[in-house]
């Protein structure tokens, strides 16, 4: 019965809806500006190649050193004087990790042919890190006593609210609250309370209210939440107000309703804070809402109403496509509310949608071997995981967590037969975080993707702007500053 | 430039040297597609009709394809100092003599670029003054926008867009000042400077939206451009090639004199069980087997039975030929994976066991295609489309071995949404009836499975 029950889901549950989900990243973005939101999808305009590489090698130093050196060292101190202190016996603590986080983005940089690094990176990267630290100290170690625990980069997913992100860290308190940490590791400038920062960190309070409670609006189990920037916080006080709560929702329906391709009111904010410091719209933006809007009033020449239409329909296709690669997820929640956690993921497992009833064996450099832990050649249905296959790695955590909230890790297949299956991450930091987080949980296997949305979304955008740069005269965009079509 | 093309490879690559526009050329299995594009790079770079050529190929495996073929035609001293191949550095064959990099300063100083489609975006930004888009595997359109992209020349860009310039009536009646008519996007890309061959094969490829019916990446550049095709295969011998021809309707495929007449040979005779499936007079064999589908994952088949007398077959085909390659074709995954189970099981662990998106590209000495698909209600679902029966058929140098229900197929229904009873409004006779019945009344022998390969 389970085959046809998860099989029937998976041909019907697309034509209830599409099986978006909206990152937590994304919604933040709606929130600053609905267009820039509209920026990526559907246009598919990617802003400016920015370089990430100290960002995510800090990012990768301290998702290790929460559950170690930062929980171990974790001190109330007062005067600054301690928190340097602090921080200097974490930096101590970590210092293997922080090298070995910067071996990995050298070897990187090396190996995917980027530009090098500068000389100073070492010591940026460490300068961030130590920033970081102090600001921990400071406002949170402060203000909390040491936490029982540390889950770091958990990808969240809560189906039905349509919403899914990834947390940077979580501390576990004794009296089983919850502290919410990001760390702003792009740049040493304090986390903004009123922009991006702020937006996503009450997106990912949903999330984790959702992990700990099974329900968003449960506020129950949480402490705090904080934006972790150089060498200071921003907290927002507890609760949050309303206005910004539903501020976060409304504009996370907007961003599912422009993927499902409806058309929900967008307001341009009155002067444009985001792309141009003199508030000045940036010229894609303008190129696009003023060819909406000649459009919809039919100016446009048929020619080039064709190929604009041409151009919008693939992005959606795209955008279709997208939702398709979140399916997976929308079928294991719906099983898993009608059936019961355990029952479902029996059913999941004979339809060869889920694997069960793996252990970790060892982790190596960038891999980890799982081994099943009762092996029946008569009972057991056949894996659809194959060499390459995307999968999430989930360890089942106690105390109702739901499943698809549970600590994980994403990563490849690279070897499976029946009995031994070895998936490797992109980069050591993953592996090293799996032994951490992942060992003595049972572990769950289930289909992922990885999001190329915008990398084939950016093709249309190119030749849409090419084909109005060529085929209208300037007098249709007034204002809007030709030539960017991407040369 | 002659070094050993046949006479329709010689006439596509004479007419796509000389001409600066869009074009598709139709290559149906066999025909050389790659070295025909290969053989077009080095024609242009060699004749000075173009400076810098970007050949694309979907998978990494087709752009190493593009690179040995390079290899063959340059020799390797040459090709390495003409070629670069850049991209992901994982999917390179390392034996290949040409070499890889990422740096711009290095892209920017050879002459030929080999890559996928999806790592275009991370080369530096440059111009082609020539590309070949190898579309075995693309899916999407947008696949081949961006090496469309990497083609448009920004100087004759800047000269239209000059001509508002200097007109400055300013009179926004939305007349465009360009000197042509644009009606899509094929010829926009066009005008703007992009020269591209594109090589693929309509009968082959999918779709380029996997949720809807729609054209295949060719069929739209076929649609929107000019064409020609390649009809000899240097692959299949006269009976598959004309299976295939009348199959997929390729309207005049023949196979290349030399290899017309290939046969299988072995190296000793097949056991009694199977001499009737191993023939190698009858190229191809339909095995009428009568095995159960099993639903497995969200939307896959298995088959148990076929699978173990696909695996049987095999190790019975290894022990009398030893030299021949072996591979075993499927529509789906699930029973891809059943299939290599037993494989495992028996020690073969080397024999190329693929579904038939994956088996584009590949060849083998003998194939074997495992339908997979049996029930009463005689839906085929997407193991009857058109264009993956006739990769799986086209595969085979020497010998073709089908395992599947013969009458299920002859008598098969797709479409309708999979489980759907007889006559269901949106079912279609399926294109496996076509070829159960070519297979039977003219180009091949259905026989029935011995037991022993069953139970
Ligand atoms: S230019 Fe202004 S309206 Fe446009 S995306 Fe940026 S902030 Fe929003």
């Amino acid at each position: 019965m389970g085959d046809l029950i998860v099989r029937d889901l998976y041909k019907t549950i697309s034509h209830a809806q599409k099986t978006h989900l909206v990152q937590s990243k994304e919604i933040a973005t709606s929130c600053v500006c609905p267009y820039l939101f509209k920026m990526s999808y559907p246009f598919g305009v990617v802003g400016g190649e920015r370089d990430y590489v100290i960002a995510n090698t800090v990012h990768d130093a301290i998702s290790l050193a929460s559950p170690t050196a930062i929980l171990e060292n974790w001190q109330q101190g007062k005067t600054q004087n301690d928190f340097e202190r602090i921080a200097k016996s974490i930096d101590k603590d970590s210092e293997d990790i922080l090298q070995k986080a910067i071996a990995n983005s050298k070897s990187r940089v090396k190996m995917e042919g980027k530009t090098p690094l500068l000389e100073t990176f070492d010591f940026e990267v460490q300068d961030r890190f130590h920033g970081l630290l102090i600001g921990l100290a400071k406002r949170v170690m402060k203000k909390y006593p040491q936490p029982k625990r540390a889950v770091t980069e958990i990808t969240i997913t809560n189906v039905a609210e349509v919403q899914e992100g990834r947390i940077d860290a979580i501390f576990e308190f004794k009296d089983d609250r919850y502290g919410l940490v990001e760390w702003k590791t792009n740049d040493v400038k304090r986390a903004s309370g009123s922009g991006v920062d702020r937006w996503q960190l009450i997106a990912n309070f949903l999330l984790t209210n959702y992990r700990y409670t099974g329900d968003e609006n449960n506020w129950n189990r949480c402490l705090f939440g904080s934006v972790i920037y150089y060498e200071g916080a921003y907290f927002p006080r507890l609760p949050l107000s309303e206005e910004w709560l539903s501020k976060v929702k409304k504009d996370r329906k907007f961003a599912h309703e422009i993927l499902c391709g409806e058309r929900p009111h967008a307001q341009k904010p009155p002067f444009c804070p985001v792309c141009d410091r003199d508030g000045e719209s940036r010229s894609d933006c303008r190129f696009y809402r003023e060819d909406s809007k000649q459009a919809l009033l039919g100016n446009l020449p048929v020619d080039y109403a064709n190929i604009r239409r041409l151009l919008l329909r693939r992005r959606y296709l795209v955008l279709d496509e997208r939702a398709e690669t979140h399916k997976h997820k929308f079928v294991i929640n719906t099983i898993i509310d009608r059936l019961g956690e355990a029952n479902a993921l029996q059913e999941l497992e004979k339809t060869g949608v889920i694997n069960s009833g793996y252990r970790i064996h060892s982790i190596n450099a960038n891999s980890v071997t799982l081994v099943k832990k009762y092996y029946n050649d008569d009972e057991a249905t056949l894996t659809l995981l194959e060499p390459r296959k995307i999968v999430r790695i989930i360890g089942k955590e106690d105390n109702g967590i739901p499943l698809l909230a549970c600590v994980n890790e994403k990563g490849f297949v690279r070897e499976v037969d029946d009995t031994k299956l070895i998936v490797d991450f992109d980069g050591n930091t993953i592996a090293e975080r799996a032994k951490t987080q992942l060992r003595n949980l049972p572990i769950i296997i289930i289909p992922d993707e990885i999001n190329l949305t915008r990398r084939v979304l950016e093709p249309m955008h190119r030749f849409h702007r090419l084909a109005a740069d060529i085929m209208l005269p300037p007098e249709f965009f007034l204002g809007v500053q030709n030539n960017e079509s991407g040369f | 430039m002659n070094l050993g093309f046949d006479s329709e490879q010689l006439r596509v690559l004479n007419w796509r040297a000389t001409n600066r526009d869009i074009a598709a050329v139709v290559g149906p299995p066999g025909c050389g597609k790659t070295t025909v594009g290969s053989a077009l790079a080095v024609k242009m770079i060699a004749e000075t009709l173009a400076t810098k050529v970007l050949l694309v190929a979907y998978t990494n495996a087709a752009a190493n394809e593009f690179c040995l073929e390079l290899c063959d035609i340059l020799g390797s001293k040459v090709a390495k100092s003409l070629c670069l191949r850049t991209g992901n550095p994982t999917g390179v064959d390392p034996s290949i003599p040409i070499p890889f990099s990422r740096s711009a300063n290095e892209i920017k100083e050879k002459r030929i670029i080999i890559s996928t489609n999806l790592s275009l975006k991370k080369l530096p930004a440059l111009s082609f003054d020539n590309m070949i888009i190898d579309e075995a595997g693309v899916e999407r359109l947008e696949h081949l926008l961006w090496p469309f992209w990497f083609g448009v020349n920004k100087s004759q860009v800047e000269e239209y867009k000059s001509r508002y310039d200097t007109r400055g009536d300013g009179d926004g009646d939305g007349n465009t000042q360009i000197p042509f008519k644009i009606n899509d996007l094929i010829e926009l890309i066009s005008q703007c400077g992009t020269v591209a061959t594109v090589v693929g094969d309509p009968k082959q490829s999918r779709p380029i939206s996997p949720m809807r019916v729609d054209y295949s990446a060719i069929e739209w550049v076929i649609k929107k451009s000019t064409c020609d095709t390649l009809r000899i295969s240097h692959r299949l011998p006269d009976l598959l090639s004309g299976l295939v021809n009348e199959f997929a309707g390729y309207d005049g495929l023949r196979s290349a004199p030399e290899i017309s007449s290939r046969r299988l040979v072995l190296e000793c005779s097949p056991d009694i069980e199977y001499r009737e499936i191993i023939q190698p007079d009858e190229v191809t064999t339909w095995v009428d087997i009568n095995g159960e589908e099993q639903p497995i994952g969200p939307s896959s088949w298995a088959n148990n039975m076929e699978a173990k007398a696909c695996a049987k077959i095999c190790s019975h085909l290894v022990r009398i030929t030893r030299s021949k390659s072996i591979a075993i074709i499927t529509r789906f995954k699930a029973q891809k994976l059943t299939i290599m189970r037993y494989l495992q099981r028996m020690g073969y662990r080397d024999i190329k066991v693929t579904t038939t998106t994956g088996a584009l590209g590949t060849q083998a000495d003998i194939v074997l295609f495992s339908l997979t698909r049996n029930n009463p209600e005689r839906n085929v679902g997407a193991a009857g489309t058109l264009q993956d029966l006739n990769v799986a058929i086209s595969r085979s140098k020497e010998k073709l071995i089908i395992l599947g229900n013969f009458d299920m197929m002859s008598n098969g229904w797709s479409g309708g949404g999979g489980g759907a009873s007889a006559g269901n409004k949106y079912q279609y006779k399926s294109s496996a009836r076509k070829l159960a019945r070519l297979i039977d009344l003219k180009y091949g022998r259905v026989v029935d499975a011995p037991q022993m390969i069953i139970c």
